[in-house]
């Protein structure tokens, strides 16, 4: 009876093996695609994240950004008309111009962390303190910064007294009224404010850095600067080249605040980036399809220079290799 | 075994028992408030809380307890923010039940997010000295869309203190633009900024392009640039320019004007008592209480600004114009309720409350002027609103108010030439959604 | 003879070490002070009256008040909206560092593909203007059924937080030998233990790091809980410090008592996770 129960189950047995064969590729297929699989799963919070908040906004600007809004009417389509203006419009040229003007102390936003956090890393007395104190201006919003700044940049304000106090009298001009010298000072109030954060990056780059290599170099009889440059800005290429690209979205997007609270844009419109002419376009002047096609031409504006760095500073990294 | 199972069997069904009576007994609890709502309606009220934070607690108070049935869930959002909050409602036809905008221009353009006021709500309305500026084209009898509360306007404060310093007669300030020029003189010479001002921000469109437009609009011009019918080329417009422009031309004001704001550092130069005038409102317990409590009550005075052409039409009038309206929005679902909102807003008590509280000056006719606080300033103020006119400031787009002063800022730098500047308002006119033809 | 002179150029050299070392301190005293003014300087204010201020907006304090943080605390609801910051804050940290910590994983560990690709989108979403996209955020969000929720803005936070959280922790990752998976995965773990009993006590620092910067910028965001929130009792903190100043009621020493409010809880926060930031993270990270 077990024979046959044997016999009976065994044509069941080969045709199951074959399907098994089957599954065995088969399973061998789910085997990958289980990986996939749980892969996807990991990836699909962040993703979800992503698109919902983030690339969904920017589709419907795209859009929004085709339409013909008159103040609160109902837009109507317009395809590339508000390109078309806004390539006319020499105010958004300005922007974009001032967006470069202030972009070209990029090398400011780079090296002068770094000396500082190099000055720090040799532990002079103190350096645990000064550490904290310029980290400090980040965490401070910048609608306070900005008031902060109008009162110390005041013709007569502190600045100009400390600056004639030590003889540099003729410096002492009216900072917030030239167009160069507001937008120099916006960026360096924006610099002051960010400068902390670079500090800090670089100091736990440099904690990295091997002492034998500083070591060996000192006793070659390098001094301050040539150890900085030569030997340690090699060894941090790639620190430099992720604060490199945080100081490009910021100067590009995040001083919104801080020109909105220092000099809304002004004097004239010697202020005005980009992305503050958004704001007014779209909230001021009511033309939000507008706004959006001058804010689509800051994003690939900020996305171009970006990728430019990017490629800067990892190209640079490898040919030194 | 058994006995055990049966225990805690036992043990289980009381525990299941305990939980059913748990819930049984937090729906009803829940159900018990739940069912004194299904008797409220909650109106959302969208505001930048004008006249501030204790004067609207009073409000809501006051509301709250002549419409016991209504609840008012307040959103307030900070003045300057306003519009990214309320746009996004108006374009996605969604959020609260009623909502402000400043009178004149602001308000119609945003009408289509406005239900039309019906006939009793406006009833209400009758008790206030105006409220065309809720209405269409200030016409009240066109569509309106809202209901103010409040007055606004401007007046130059004068510091009695610096002029007697200066050498002048504080019982009689300048009333001409030759008198001002003359005044600034001596007060400059005794070290003093004349005219305290900050030009960056709009206010300077708002609060001082409508003093100079006076002198050379009548009422007619002004609903012609309400219209956009009125160029900025025209010799009137530009007279008002060069109005403007010779304020900091003639070194009435303090150095850093272009590039500091009107509201705070403006303002606080002249409250310092280091400038002897300032141009600003009457709104609310802001300015007149605000320099009079700092200065000194009687050091503070008000007056009109000082006239260009003295026999203009509207020279001697008053740029008035409602403060905040307040109305329903299109896509409410509980628009009566909102309606007596509506309707409270332009009432008496709130005038009450306003006055009291926040110090602001009512439109209502029946207010009791006992309540209103004792102040020279303020009789000087209650004077000079008495023959009120069309306000040019809010007859400004979003983007001619922004060109104004941008323009100004550079004007007063000696950047740019008037002609250049009027160039640049003509532009901003035809860009105006709601100016162009 | 040469012994000496050896000294001498010693004590010479020495000398200017000494002196390198003080000029190196003053400089670096010059740039704490210049750090740390507007700080003060906001603080002060903060205890000056209108007057006083008005009066004399750069000098010192001659009468101390406290009636501005008084003020404060009366205007704005001050525990509600720090509870709310705290929800929001916390909640978008918590899963941004979670959804990055997932996608630094896939991407650099389980080496799936497309990975490279899915990265790059998530750090591309870091360059978005924000003004550009408030009025389609709030509808997307409106659609969502999220206005107006702590839901939202937590949401909002995470998703504004992953660019930069991804990058870090995927730098991180990277770094960290493969061999330690592939020893778990044998002993049997599965993915969800190696990453949370192996990879995370290991990343700490760069957690720490990367949630004291988003930390700062959830804390101090305007835009997003504006546009979220509107005027909702859900507001956070900093927007009700924006409320204290009204339409045209600006005061200066009002708005100072109550940004010092809005700032102590960052400060605090700084103090307690100093030391993990600056222990090597970052730059571990980007190595």
């Amino acid at each position: 009876m077990a024979e046959t129960a044997n016999l009976a189950t065994a044509p069941n047995r080969m045709a199951k093996r074959d399907p098994r064969r089957e599954g065995a590729a088969g399973s061998r297929r789910v085997f990958i695609r289980k990986e996939t699989l749980i892969a996807l799963l990991f990836v699909l919070p962040g993703l979800a994240l992503a698109i919902l908040f983030k690339l969904v906004p920017l589709l419907r600007g795209i859009w929004l950004s085709f339409l013909e809004t008159r103040g609160f009417e109902d837009p109507t389509f317009a395809g590339l008309a508000n390109y078309r203006t806004m390539l006319a419009d020499p105010s958004v040229h300005d922007s974009f111009r001032n967006a470069l003007i202030a972009f070209a102390t990029l090398p400011v936003w780079i090296v002068l962390p770094l000396v500082l956090a190099f000055l720090l890393f040799q532990k002079t007395p103190g350096w645990k303190f000064f550490r904290a104190a310029f980290f400090l201006p980040y965490m401070i919003a910048p609608i306070v910064v900005g008031i902060m700044f109008r009162q110390i940049l005041a013709p007569d304000g502190p600045l100009n007294a400390v600056l004639r106090a030590i003889g540099l009298a003729p410096l002492a001009i009216e900072w917030l009224n030239g167009p160069t010298s507001a937008l120099l000072a916006l960026t360096a109030v924006a610099l002051w404010s960010f400068f902390g954060l670079g500090v800090l990056t670089y100091l736990s780059g440099l904690s990295t850095v091997s002492e034998e290599v500083v070591e060996a170099a000192k006793l070659d009889g390098a001094g301050f600067w040539r150890l900085l440059f030569h030997i340690i800005m090699p060894l941090l290429k790639s620190v430099i080249g992720y604060w490199a690209v945080l100081c490009t979205s910021g100067i590009l997007i995040w001083m919104f605040p801080l020109i909105y609270a220092l000099t809304k844009g002004g004097p004239g419109t010697a202020t005005v980036l980009p992305e503050f002419l958004v704001f007014t376009t779209t909230f001021q002047f009511l033309d939000r399809g507008l706004g959006a096609a001058i804010g689509m031409a800051l994003f690939v504006f900020v996305a171009i220079v970006s990728a430019f760095v990017v490629r800067r500073m990892y190209v640079e990294g490898a040919q030194k290799k | 075994m058994t006995s055990t199972s049966l225990a805690a069997g036992g043990r289980r069904r009381s525990a299941r028992a305990m939980l059913a009576g748990l819930a049984f007994a937090s729906m009803t609890a829940l159900a018990g408030p739940a069912a004194l709502a299904a008797d409220t309606t909650t109106i959302r009220v969208l505001n930048w809380e004008p006249g501030g934070a204790d004067y609207w607690k009073a409000l809501v108070a006051e509301f709250e307890k002549q419409n016991p049935d209504i609840k008012v869930e307040l959103e307030t959002v900070p003045f300057d923010r306003y519009p990214e909050v309320q746009g996004p409602y108006i374009t996605t036809k969604s959020g609260p039940d009623v909502m402000e905008n400043n009178a004149g221009l602001e308000l119609f353009d945003r009408r289509r997010a406005y239900a039309e006021l019906p006939p009793e709500v406006l009833e209400a309305g009758k008790d206030l000295i105006t409220y065309s500026g809720g209405c269409l084209n200030f016409d009240t009898t066109k569509a309106c869309y809202g209901l103010p509360f409040g007055y606004q306007g401007n007046v130059m404060y004068y510091n009695k203190k610096v002029l007697a310093e200066a050498g002048l007669d504080p019982a009689n300030p300048p009333k001409t633009w030759d008198e001002m020029g003359a005044a600034c003189e001596k007060v400059k010479a005794v070290g003093k900024t004349c005219l305290a001002i900050g030009l960056s921000g709009i206010f300077p469109a708002y609060w001082d392009f409508p003093e100079i437009a006076r002198n050379y609009l009548t009422e007619d011009d002004m609903r012609a640039m309400l219209a956009g019918k009125m160029p900025w080329t025209d010799p009137k417009m530009v007279n008002i320019l060069k109005g403007l422009a010779s304020i900091t031309e003639k070194g009435w004001t303090n150095s850093s004007a272009p590039s500091i704001t009107m509201l705070p550092d403006g303002a606080d130069i002249f409250q310092s008592g280091n400038a002897a005038f300032a141009g600003t409102i009457i709104s609310d317990a802001v300015n007149w209480a605000a320099f009079g409590k700092v200065l000194g009550d009687e050091n503070l005075g008000a007056m009109r600004w000082p006239t260009l052409v003295a026999d203009a039409p509207l020279a001697n009038s008053f740029s008035g114009i409602e403060s905040s309206v307040f109305g329903v929005t299109s896509w409410s679902d509980k628009k009566d309720a909102a309606f007596k909102f509506v309707k409270f807003i332009a009432g008496k008590e709130n005038a009450e409350l306003l006055t009291k509280i926040a110090g602001g000056i009512s439109l209502n006719k029946n207010v009791d002027p006992s309540v209103m606080p004792k102040s020279q300033a303020l009789s000087q103020i209650l004077e000079i609103i008495k023959t009120p006119t069309l306000h040019a400031g809010v007859l400004l787009s979003g983007q001619e108010a922004d060109a104004l002063a941008r323009g100004w800022q550079e004007v007063a730098l000696g950047r740019l030439s008037v002609e250049d500047w009027t160039g640049r308002m003509q532009k901003a006119l035809e860009q105006s959604p709601s100016k162009r033809q | 003879m040469t012994a000496t002179a050896a000294s001498d150029k010693m004590t010479v050299s020495s000398m200017r070490i000494v002196l390198a070392r003080w000029l190196v301190t003053a400089v670096l005293v010059v740039l704490a002070v210049v750090t740390l003014y507007p700080l003060i300087f906001t603080v002060i204010n903060s205890l000056k009256t209108r007057a006083a201020y008005s009066a004399d907006p750069l000098g010192f304090l001659t009468d101390i008040t406290f009636e501005n943080y008084l003020e404060t605390f009366e205007r704005m609801k001050v525990w509600r909206l720090l509870l709310n910051s705290i929800i929001t804050t916390a909640g978008g940290l918590v899963l941004s560092t979670v959804a990055a910590l997932f996608i630094a994983y896939a991407v650099t560990k389980l080496k799936m593909r497309g990975g490279n690709y899915i990265f790059l989108f998530v750090i591309a979403m870091l360059v978005i203007p924000s003004q550009v996209i408030i009025y389609p955020l709030y509808e997307t969000i409106l659609d969502l059924g999220f206005g107006g929720t702590y839901q939202g803005l937590i949401l909002a936070y995470a998703a504004f937080g992953l660019p930069l959280g991804t990058y870090l922790l995927s730098a991180y990752f990277r770094a960290i030998p493969d061999e330690l998976i592939e020893a778990a995965r044998l002993d049997g773990a599965g993915d969800i233990r190696i990453l949370f009993s192996i990879l995370l006590p290991i990343s700490t620092p760069a957690i720490a790091a990367l949630s004291i910067l988003n930390f700062v910028w959830m804390w101090n965001d305007l835009l997003l809980p504006l546009v979220i929130m509107g005027g909702s009792e859900k507001k956070t903190l900093m927007v009700g410090v924006a409320l204290l100043s009204g339409q045209y009621d600006v005061s200066i020493p009002l708005i100072s008592a109550g940004l010092i409010v809005a700032l102590a809880p960052v400060i605090v926060v700084y103090m307690l996770f100093q030391r993990q930031i600056l222990s090597g993270a970052i730059a571990g990270a980007v190595r």
